[in-house]
């Protein structure tokens, strides 16, 4: 690989590796924004028509993939009758409740420490090292130990996904603290503005994007630590529901869950944008 | 009658190894228009900001009314180059700001905020957002939340450095205008030495390495518009051009070619 092609300077390289470098420094056209659309869409589309025939030819045993039709079908039969005593709907519920109580305990928690990182030095001392120590480490690490301390119950599950959400709340939040114009912050003080009006009415409003953005990591990372969150003494849930299938060897079901996951995610993703466009519209436009 | 007085004020950085600025005393008093103009490096805002509040200084003292200035306040309201307008409110939301923290009541500030932007000709841009408006808009606005606080001095640092040249024009008068209708003492840094020369009735020129006065001027062009002349024509006075070669002389004074 030669660092020519990333060269910008003309001369350099030249013959070799025009082919490349001519392309990356140049603005892309706006088509090119719709055409990736086209392709993801040509992808998903693919993928498809290959899970499909595979799985008509019986390329590979239903037991390791289902049809999208057997999928579907059971879409609906347990969206109507359920699976392990509760219908698809009811362990929608129960996890999107166990992720929402944990996102509130996360924003109860992570901004007032996040805005102590970010507006003082010994809040920074405190809480930095303990939120850099516990952001690597899997849920599953220290799932065991939850369990331990505070039993199989709601709690432990909710504390979980708190958990993994805590640091990304947190470090938006400090972020965004951090990078409150300091013109914004003396213009309000030689307006009269005390230091807690200061906090209330400038930088708190000035880093809220920053904190939405936070919640959208937050979330995201939530729901995706929901299956090792459900894996103990859970009878309800999307994280149960596919873990139970799992041990029947039941696949559609299995295939079935990881799909709502994931359009639920999207959808998450998709409402908190809509209501930072509602809550800050002013955010990339100062 | 109140006065903003720097004594023998210098102004030394942290980490910095010679002061920004050394020894400047200043003295501005109600109905007082001082410019400070000089070179980049010259520590005009150094002495904007001491006056503010907001640094500092290393030697001497800033009083107003002979008090000791400890830290910003209200007396002294400060507009920036970059108008530091709050994006989550309206404009008349910005402007009402500083009786916010006083706790006057919604409507009330409502109204002083509409009669505020109406004085700085904006009075059916209440409730637009900032980002809807020009550049000389916002300025206006950040005048207008300034005055809302009622204060003694305004301290207006390169307000209208970010404009364009013809909206610069404009809001020259503009700000005249103002400083007549409320009665301020206005302490302000400017590169430009027109603007300068329409607005001031001192012109401080200081000069770098480390910040020092190098001459005072007494003008009286201001004045001449406050009383009705019109700024084409005093600009058009030779009086005037003679008073802008004496003043551009005096900052680059010194300089290596």
């Amino acid at each position: 690989m030669s660092v020519g092609a990333y060269s910008e300077r003309p001369g350099a390289k030249a013959g070799e590796n025009d082919g490349f470098s001519v392309p990356w420094s140049r603005p892309r056209p706006k088509r090119a924004v719709v055409s990736a659309r086209l392709v993801s869409a040509i992808t998903i589309l693919v993928l498809l028509a290959v899970w499909t025939v595979s799985a008509s030819l019986q390329l590979v045993s239903p037991v390791f993939l289902p049809s999208p039709a057997a999928v579907w079908a059971k879409f609906i039969v347990v969206a109507r009758d359920g699976f392990v005593d509760a219908t698809l709907f009811q362990h929608v519920l129960a996890s999107l409740w166990r992720v929402f109580a944990a996102l509130i305990a996360a924003v109860v928690v992570g901004v007032p420490v996040g805005l102590a990182i970010g507006i003082s030095r010994i809040g920074r001392g405190v809480f930095d090292p303990l939120l850099e120590f516990l952001r690597p480490i899997p849920p599953l690490a220290y799932l065991p130990l939850i369990i331990i301390w505070f039993g199989i119950g709601e709690p432990s599950k909710i504390l979980v996904i708190a958990i993994a959400m805590l640091a990304p709340v947190a470090l938006s939040t400090a972020a965004g603290v951090r990078s409150v114009s300091r013109e914004r912050v003396d213009a309000a003080r030689s307006l009269g503005a005390t230091r807690a009006q200061v906090i209330r009415h400038v930088i708190l409003p000035s880093a809220l994007p920053s904190i939405l953005t936070g919640l959208r990591i937050a979330l995201g990372a939530g729901w995706s630590t929901l299956v090792a969150a459900e894996l103990v003494a859970a009878t309800r849930g999307l994280g149960f529901m596919i873990q139970s299938a799992a041990q029947f060897l039941v696949t559609d079901v299995v295939v079935m869950g990881i799909l709502v996951i994931a359009i639920i995610a999207f959808a998450l993703e998709f409402a908190i944008r809509r209501v930072e466009r509602v809550l800050v519209p002013w955010a990339g436009r100062e | 009658m109140p006065h903003l007085t720097l004594d023998k004020v210098s102004v030394h950085y942290d980490g910095q190894p010679a002061p920004a600025v050394e020894r400047v005393s200043l003295d501005i008093g109600k109905g007082d228009f001082v410019v400070l103009v000089g070179r980049s490096g010259c520590g005009k805002t150094s002495l904007l900001n001491v006056a503010a509040g907001l640094v500092e200084p290393a030697r001497g003292q800033a009083t107003i009314d002979g008090r000791p200035i400890t830290g910003p306040g209200s007396d002294r309201a400060v507009v920036f180059q970059n108008d530091a307008l709050f994006p989550w409110l309206t404009a008349r939301e910005n402007v009402a700001f500083a009786l916010r923290l006083r706790g006057v009541s919604a409507d009330k500030r409502a109204r002083r905020a509409d009669e505020l932007l109406s004085l700085v000709k904006l009075g059916d841009a209440g409730d637009k957002r900032i980002w809807e408006l020009s550049g000389g808009m916002r300025q206006r606005v950040g005048l207008a939340r300034a005055l809302a606080a009622e204060p003694e001095f305004l301290l207006l640092d390169e307000p209208l450095g970010a404009l364009d040249a013809l909206t610069r024009e404009r809001m020259q008068t503009t700000l005249l205008d103002l400083w007549a209708a409320a009665q301020v003492g206005v302490l302000m840094v400017t590169h430009g030495i027109e603007e300068a020369l329409v607005l001031a009735t001192r012109i401080v020129v200081l000069a770098p390495g480390p910040g020092h006065i190098v001459q005072t001027f007494e003008t009286h062009f201001g004045r001449r518009y406050a009383a009705g002349e019109p700024v084409r024509a005093i600009k058009a006075d030779p009086a005037f051009a003679a008073a802008r070669a004496e003043l551009t002389d005096a900052i680059f004074e010194g300089e290596a070619a």
